[in-house]
């Protein structure tokens, strides 16, 4: 795994918040909004708790349970940042109306469960070709399922910065769940709008697959690319390359005892 | 506020903010833009108002609507742009919309009505802001490897040269020149025959470099 967030080359701040472990297989991604810098203490305060309450709850993920206990945990881990960021921006002047975004990738049992809100993606390299994991809860993204504008026109198109949905800023979280298998050889990324805004999927697509036996340096060149394009937005990555498989420890013994029997 | 001029000859008959959200265009009394003019259809075409876009749309007309002297059938509008209509010029004026594009991340309701269009998270997404970055244009004219009298356009963010096993490097394209990097491999790249370590070295006109079992001239355009 190699993570970097970066102000950008306009912004003298930085509201982005990435935590990551890759033993227990968690990357978390937030993009914070709101002003007087309340932005970055959403994005912190959302990308904590999530992060924290997945790790208490890997050995539980990790074991038999499997998907149901790991999509419970993310569900749980971002109904609980929610309250967080939602409660603190009405108990703090200074805070109101802050909200982020969040994007998170949790590996377990061959297997990885996405969670997002707002316009923080996920994308998948596997042999070579890119694909999104998440669809933007953003006003451009509708305007194109509309039919109203065409995806090429897109770049005209001055709703670059609104979302639709945000963590922490009503009382229920409405975020996306997912999964899907995870292959040897699978290189994940999450990232914020400060990336895909400003590089397009094929040159994504392009840094990747040059790049991706060299992760750190994979992630230094999606950030440069970012910021040589304009770089006016703060701009994040995490990559997660699945080297191997990961069964699920019980299943794990459950072979080891076939494998015995034969 | 955005704002539309119709002018005719240079005169301007008529202006407006685009203050609702939709304004048709047409020569139809009730029009929010009346045009009356022969190659006007009564309803024309419509300004549709979503979020900071305005999206001009052009309604099935006979005549068509011509955006700086392009047909178009649906079109984000453009501080500046010129929208023709018969005899009238149509002029959008918004200064602040270029700036909008920089503005923080803010929240917005979501439209009303469906939405979802089923979970098609991989189709279409969402392309980048038009940039207008200019970058350099240079190339790699080869020497040895299998790629030997080849010539290689640099003309993409990142290129690839060397072997797997033998040493690789990319060389970047960034808008003030291009850089050679080191990738992998024990054996790192060479730039005029010195070895350049595991930073990234700017490359200059007529440089050779070495790579893995490939080597390369570079040519700045």
């Amino acid at each position: 795994m190699a993570a970097l967030s970066d102000a950008g080359s306009v912004r003298q701040f930085n509201e982005d918040a990435i935590a990551t472990d890759p033993d227990a297989g968690i990357a978390v991604l937030a993009d914070g909004m709101g002003g007087h810098r309340a932005g970055e203490v959403a994005s912190r305060m959302a990308a904590r708790i999530v992060f924290d309450h997945l790790q208490s709850r890997v050995i539980a993920f990790r074991s038999s349970a499997g998907a149901h206990s790991a999509l419970q945990a993310l569900d749980e881990s971002i109904n609980r940042a929610n309250k967080a960021v939602f409660d603190a921006s009405r108990a703090e002047a200074g805070h109101h109306g802050m909200g982020t975004t969040l994007a998170v990738t949790l590996f377990y049992d061959n297997r990885v469960a996405l969670g997002h809100i707002g316009d923080s993606r996920v994308y998948r390299l596997r042999d070579g070709a890119l694909a999104a994991l998440t669809r933007d809860d953003s006003l451009l993204r509708e305007e194109i399922d509309r039919g109203w504008i065409t995806a090429a026109d897109a770049g005209e198109s001055h709703n670059r910065s609104l979302v639709t949905r945000a963590l922490g800023v009503e009382p229920q979280a409405r975020a996306h769940l997912a999964e899907d298998d995870a292959r040897e050889g699978d290189l994940y990324v999450v990232c914020s709008d400060g990336l895909n805004d400003l590089v397009d999927d094929a040159d994504i697509a392009l840094i990747l697959s040059a790049l991706h036996v060299n992760l750190p340096l994979a992630a230094g060149q999606l950030v440069q690319a970012a910021k040589d394009n304009g770089g006016y937005d703060n701009v994040s990555v995490i990559l997660a390359k699945v080297l191997q498989p990961f069964p699920a420890a019980s299943r794990q013994r459950w072979t080891r005892w076939l494998r015995w029997l034969r | 506020m955005a704002k539309i001029v119709l002018s005719i000859g240079g005169t301007i008959v008529q202006q407006r903010f685009v203050d609702t959200e939709t304004i048709e265009i047409g020569g139809q009394a009730d029009s929010g833009l009346v045009v009356d003019d022969r190659a006007v259809d009564p309803k024309h075409a419509a300004i549709r108002c979503v979020g900071n876009d305005h999206i001009l749309e052009d309604l099935g007309s006979r005549a068509g609507t011509w955006v700086n002297g392009t047909r178009v059938t649906r079109h984000i509008l453009q501080h500046g742009d010129v929208v023709q209509l018969g005899s009238f010029y149509l002029r959008y004026l918004n200064p602040r919309a270029s700036e909008v594009d920089f503005e923080r991340t803010m929240l917005i309701a979501e439209l009303p009505g469906p939405s979802d269009t089923g979970g098609q998270a991989h189709s279409s997404n969402t392309p980048p802001a038009r940039s207008r970055v200019r970058f350099p244009s240079g190339h790699a004219r080869m020497t040895a490897g299998a790629r030997a009298g080849q010539t290689v356009a640099l003309d993409r963010v990142i290129a690839m040269f060397g072997l797997s096993g033998q040493g690789r490097a990319v060389v970047t394209r960034r808008p003030h020149g291009y850089f050679v990097t080191h990738v992998e491999g024990r054996r790192h790249p060479r730039v005029n025959g010195a070895s350049i370590g595991t930073q990234p070295r700017a490359l200059a006109h007529g440089d050779r470099v070495e790579v893995g079992g490939e080597a390369f001239e570079f040519a700045q355009d």
